[in-house]
């Protein structure tokens, strides 16, 4: 799990009496979280569902998840990490300026009526979603808030969890975690795995220029990365697997069409959090799936002389 | 042949992986959904079993998959250091070989967490 403090949705659903989402905007991007998971669902220990709930929204602006919830916090843009602190100092009943606080948007009052909710919730869960994540303070807002749910388990049950908005990305982080030790990210030119975002991420690889090739797996860079990584890819050999002809594709050397996953092709995929689910395709793809057309790309590797320090030091020197 | 009804179909559009989705199938689309939301509605119905696209392309033109897979591993093998990119969309067992092929051709392997 990454070291975070985390549970199941099932967990969610039968247990958790105050329920944040910072961030995100579940309404519109996960619609069905509320009913299955979170809100609305009856529960082991929550039998009156909604009743027996409190939301608290934490967001930027209004969005159409604020009719859900009980309590909207506007935080003003950019002064997310400055809100999580300020709760982990009230969290432990430091002291805190007032000014300041006020400089997050949202007042000291409501800021303690929140840390009072959460360490009276019986069972607390907070969802972060890109808001959090993605705008000012990125990685250091998400371990703010980490930090924090782990902090408030002194007094009660608290966790969380990331919004993850891709079918499989949660796939890809478990799938890297156990095959290099780590979640994203991770550099192998050396043979082994080096991890460091910031460095290895795609979006700074592609802007400095650092790579010499890519290997695109149902994405579309090409339709959403800022415009110099997208002229570095049509810069390099750029190979495209996407059940689609993309954006990518349309500035790549290469593009192969794949069975679209779940509908045509088989396997599994990682829910949010981390429960593995097997996909029951119904129909039948012309196309080979994407796993069929990595293999055969690796076969077609495999038999050329390896790349590897390790290869040329059998080499003699003179 | 694959069925035409399927009860508990998991759908892969967003994290949640709702795996209680009904579908009904007919010929080479998904005519119906029991159960999805809005997006996994649009999901399942946009992404049908025809033969839209040309199987490969290579530098814009059609080619077959064994040209475009030879081609494929050419790049990556001439290369210093690949980008391996995506993942999201992709199935586990389709993961774990993309992570070997990065690891063979000595690249940087990420996904869209990264953003």
């Amino acid at each position: 799990m990454g070291g975070k403090v985390t549970c199941t949705l099932g967990e969610v659903k039968n247990r958790a009496d105050l329920i944040i989402y910072w961030g995100g905007n579940p309404a519109d991007c996960h619609p069905l979280h509320f009913s299955r998971y979170t809100l609305n669902a009856k529960g082991k220990h929550v039998p009156q569902g909604r009743k027996g709930r409190t939301m608290v929204l934490v967001d930027v602006r209004e969005t159409p998840s604020v009719r859900f919830s009980d309590i909207f916090l506007q935080v003003r843009p950019g002064k997310d990490f400055e809100v999580v602190t300020t709760l982990r100092a009230l969290l432990k009943n430091r002291p805190v300026d007032e000014a300041r606080v006020a400089e997050t948007g949202l007042t000291l009052e409501q800021l303690q009526n929140l840390v009072d909710r959460m360490k009276n919730a019986r069972f607390g869960v907070l969802f972060f979603g890109m808001g959090l994540t993605m705008t000012r303070g990125k990685h250091m807002n998400s371990a703010a808030v980490l930090t924090l749910v782990a902090e408030l388990n002194a007094f009660t049950k608290f966790v969380s969890m990331p919004m993850r908005g891709h079918g499989n990305v949660t796939g890809a982080d478990v799938v890297m975690r156990w095959t290099t030790g780590f979640p994203f990210g991770v550099n192998l030119s050396r043979g082994y795995p080096r991890f460091n975002p910031g460095e290895f991420s795609t979006i700074d690889v592609l802007v400095r220029g650092d790579n010499d090739a890519a290997l695109i797996l149902g994405a579309d860079p090409g339709a959403t990365m800022p415009q110099p990584a997208i002229d570095h890819l049509a810069r390099i050999p750029t190979i495209v697997l996407d059940p689609k002809l993309t954006h990518t594709s349309r500035l790549a050397r290469v593009h192969i069409t794949t069975a679209t996953t779940g509908i045509s092709a088989p396997g599994t995929a990682y829910r949010m959090d981390e429960i593995p689910l097997p996909l029951k395709p119904i129909l039948k793809s012309p196309y080979p799936t994407d796993e069929e057309v990595i293999r055969r790309i690796y076969e077609k590797v495999k038999v050329k002389p390896a790349w590897s320090p390790a290869a040329y030091a059998k080499v003699p020197c003179a | 042949m694959p069925p035409t009804t399927l009860e508990n179909a998991t759908c892969t559009f967003c994290g949640c992986v709702c795996d209680n989705i009904g579908l009904e199938a007919d010929g080479d689309r998904i005519v119906k959904t029991k159960r999805a939301c809005g997006l996994g509605e649009a999901w399942f119905k946009n992404h049908t079993a025809e033969r839209l696209y040309p199987d490969a392309l290579i530098d814009g033109k059609p080619a077959s998959v064994d040209e475009a897979v030879e081609a494929a591993a050419d790049y990556l093998y001439q290369a210093n250091m690949p980008l391996v990119y995506g993942l999201s969309n992709i199935t586990c067992e389709a993961q774990r070989k993309a992570v070997a092929l990065a690891e063979l051709v000595g690249g940087v392997v990420d996904s869209h967490t990264s953003l």
